[in-house]
């Protein structure tokens, strides 16, 4: 089997690394949305799982705790917390990505009774700025701090500074492969799908970094020899909601677009920027880092940094056109167009906004407008 | 040339052409009324007196803007006030949704939009807000600063209600403190905000005074005055808003005295789960009317909070208006941990002998609704208490009339009167 077939097994949420690592006794830990550094969940000797629900096909039981009006990414994840398939882990560490990712740790606390208490069960909600300002740094640094005790207690193991500081090479190592996937893609003819793409950043997210470090790096050398994609029909972006369904642009795709980039939660905003550890300590250098760095809209005054990833992105990548993704309810994304809507129309970015429901069931109307935006930017039409 | 549109000069005048019909048609309830024309009177009127006109957002200290002789606007009184003038709002949104998702919040669009329409003739010479209550507002508030280009300040406001959480609300009221010295280029005045602190106290005990006499059997006052008590985050320390709470307290205390309640026969003691229902209290006239079904207490309204008691000392001052930031209910109670809107409940159901509770729910507050589960289960489980659900727009009549709103509440109170009898 290749490193890239490795690498597409272990996208799913249950895998061989997941399973290899219960059988040794060791514990997991969900985590909700993008401010949850992991490398103090790895430094505890746990493995930490983001939360997502790629695959839902039914969120009946989450509905009826999160309503109809709630977003169908996160009663999915509840769905599936509710449903056994993460049955495999030992905890949830939320944080207050949006209101909707709230209220996933939140419904998951009442809706999972059976499952969490009188269990060895760790639970804990941070709470993350929503602005980067010299106030904002030392609150987000504590609720780190707690974390960290937190997970100590849970595990037994202590966090020391040289632990901590051995998982952030770890994981810069890992952002700098996951950069390093994204470089093959600014090619005219790249040999990655954007499905595939996603595909692989997923991965990183339920095995452990160790061993994906290892695929990718085996993948990264085949890569040197496979086959270019050829006869695409147009370079596409994709912003927006949190996209967990390779999927969806499997439909884009096949309808003769290429995604070579994005700026998701689920792919580049995942794990990019490198942590610097400075003289500050590891803690604060990742307090700074994890709150610096543009990934979701939820910072309010971040617009413009994230924007100009975006905006560089378009360049790096010879962009034709941005698909900008709303989840429906997903109100942070979904305003998000007041802000860039004249950046864009000045930089003459042909762009098309899709909303989408975490459950496909609109792949045909999907594959018309995506074929439409692709025929447009063949046009040469903005 | 036709006169271009002043929407707050709009406001005011239609708050003064409600006095004037009120004082002359019903001059008892007078003070209802008044209180709204103070405020839009002084909002269209700050710049004529030469008053620094501050937009504001959520959980932003009052009592500091009136100590700084300014005059604050808060933007959520917009929607507020619209809606009842659907084509108003209606138009806002229209416009917000030119730009956003249209699943945003109503209260939210129409902020944004008023402020896109141009038709606030002149900008205000600050916005201070804050990041909530909601994700809508997380938007709705950074765009209209971008927009207005005035100078701003931006508090962030924690998710944790704790010792953690006030002093990080209290280290930024400084920093507004400041910011509204750079801006007004005067000092803080002690003796100007001990004055404006000793009015929002007052107002503060009234408010409860009231809240308690609502626990008497049956209500005295009527649901909606409830709605007209929302104006006191937007009012604290304002003498107006003193003034409208004494006249409250004793209209309320008279019934009291006198044995009598704000309808006739009360026979459901009603507690308002969600936000209020803005663009319709005739909804809330036609329970009381037809199924003596009153609104004794809601949960965003039901709260006690911390007092200044005449301190001077200003990390104090901003310590204690951390405190009050996250008191309010519909900030803390339903953005943060899903257990403080529980409590909110819980201890309204406890003390105000609720026999039925409505969660007519927002749909711009989403959030709200992924907890009426958790809600719905602790009213029906520890009180036993019948709860219904309906989602409207408390700001687009729109989304849901007035017919189709009463139809739900008439099913609802006949299924109630037939199970009693049963």
């Amino acid at each position: 089997m290749s490193n890239e077939e490795k690498l597409i097994k272990r996208s799913n949420i249950n895998n061989a690394s997941i399973d290899a690592w219960k059988q040794e006794g060791k514990k997991i830990i969900g985590t909700i949305c993008c401010h949850v550094p992991e490398e103090i969940i790895h430094a505890a000797g746990a493995l930490p799982v983001r939360l997502r629900a790629t695959g839902c096909t039914e969120d009946s039981s989450a509905e009826v705790w999160m309503s109809a009006f709630s977003c169908s990414f996160a009663r999915s994840c509840l769905e599936f917390l509710m449903d056994g398939t993460y049955d495999y882990m030992d905890g949830l560490v939320g944080s207050d990505g949006c209101l909707m990712a709230g209220r996933i740790y939140d419904n998951w606390r009442y809706a999972g009774k059976d499952k969490i208490e009188g269990k060895d069960y760790y639970l804990q909600q941070m709470g993350v700025p929503r602005m980067l300002k010299d106030t904002t740094l030392p609150f987000y640094q504590r609720e780190l701090e707690d974390m960290k005790k937190g997970l100590e207690a849970f595990t037994g193991n202590e966090i020391t500074e040289e632990k901590l500081q051995a998982s952030v090479d770890l994981y810069n190592e890992t952002r700098s492969l996951i950069r390093d996937l994204y470089e093959l893609r600014k090619s005219d003819n790249p040999v990655i799908t954007g499905e595939e793409s996603l595909r692989m950043t997923m991965a990183a997210m339920t095995m452990p970094k160790e061993e994906y470090n290892t695929l990718m790096k085996g993948f990264l050398e085949e890569a040197k020899t496979k086959e270019p994609i050829k006869n695409k029909r147009a370079r596409l972006m994709i912003i927006g909601s949190a996209l967990d369904d390779p999927e969806y642009i499997k439909v884009i795709e096949d309808q003769g677009g290429l995604v070579v980039t994005d700026a998701t939660c689920y792919g580049s905003r995942y794990l990019w920027e490198p942590v610097e550890v400075d003289d500050t300590g590891v803690m604060a250098s990742l307090t700074k880092s994890y709150l610096s760095r543009p990934t979701c809209p939820r910072m309010t005054n971040l617009h413009d940094e994230l924007h100009d990833f975006i905006l560089k992105a378009v360049e790096d990548y010879k962009v034709d056109g941005v698909i900008y993704i709303r989840m429906k309810y997903c109100e942070i994304w979904g305003g998000e167009s007041v802000f860039f809507e004249d950046k864009f129309k000045a930089a003459n970015i042909p762009m098309i906004t899709l909303e989408r429901e975490e459950i496909m069931t609109s792949s045909g109307q999907l594959a018309v407008r995506a074929g439409a935006f692709i025929e447009m930017i063949e046009g040469g039409e903005k | 040339m036709a006169e271009k549109f002043d929407l707050f000069k709009d406001i005011s005048d239609s708050a003064d052409a409600a006095v004037n019909y009120v004082g002359q048609k019903h001059p008892e309830n007078l003070w209802m009324f008044d209180i709204q024309k103070v405020y839009w009177n002084e909002v269209h009127n700050a710049k004529a007196l030469g008053k620094k006109l501050i937009y504001m957002g959520a959980c932003v200290p009052m009592e500091l803007l009136y100590a700084f002789d300014c005059t604050p606007m808060l933007l959520d009184m917009l929607p507020t006030r619209l809606c009842t003038t659907p084509e108003l709002a209606a138009k806002y949104i229209d416009i917000a949704e030119e730009h956003v998702a249209a699943s945003m919040c109503g209260i939210d669009k129409v902020d944004l939009g008023t402020v896109l329409s141009g038709d606030i003739p002149e900008k205000p010479d600050a916005f201070i807000y804050s990041t909530v209550p909601c994700d809508s507002s997380r938007v709705a508030y950074p765009a209209i600063d971008k927009h207005l280009g005035v100078p701003s300040y931006c508090m962030d406001i924690p998710y944790r209600k704790d010792e953690t959480g006030y002093k990080y609300i209290a280290d930024q009221n400084k920093e507004i403190i400041t910011f509204l010295e750079d801006l007004t280029g005067t000092k803080l005045n002690m003796d100007k905000l001990k004055e404006v602190m000793e009015i929002s106290d007052k107002t503060m005990i009234l408010m409860k005074k009231i809240a308690d006499l609502r626990k008497n059997h049956p209500c005295p006052l009527p649901g909606a005055l409830l709605f007209l008590n929302q104006l006191i985050p937007a009012m604290a320390g304002h003498p107006e808003m003193l003034k409208c709470m004494e006249a409250q307290y004793a209209v309320a205390k008279h019934i009291v005295d006198h044995k009598m309640g704000a309808v006739k026969k009360e026979n459901f003691r009603v507690l308002w789960l969600q936000n209020m229902l803005w663009c319709n209290l005739s909804a809330l006239h036609y329970m009381e009317k037809t199924y003596g079904a009153i609104v004794v207490m809601e949960a965003f309204g039901y709260q006690e909070t911390d007092l200044f008691n005449g301190s001077t000392d200003i990390d104090e001052i901003c310590y204690i208006s951390a405190k009050k930031a996250l008191a309010l209910p519909m900030i803390h109670g339903s953005s943060g941990p899903v257990e403080d809107y529980l409590h909110l409940v819980d201890d309204a159901m406890e003390a105000y002998d609720i026999d039925v509770a409505m969660y007519v729910g927002h749909v711009g507050c989403k959030h709200c609704w992924a907890a009426e589960k958790i809600l719905k289960d602790m009213v029906q489980d520890k009180y036993g208490v019948p709860m219904m659900s309906l989602d409207v727009d408390a700001v687009d009549i729109r989304y849901k009339n007035n017919d189709e709103m009463v139809a739900v509440f008439k099913d609802f109170f006949d299924t109630l009167i037939e199970n009693k009898k049963e």
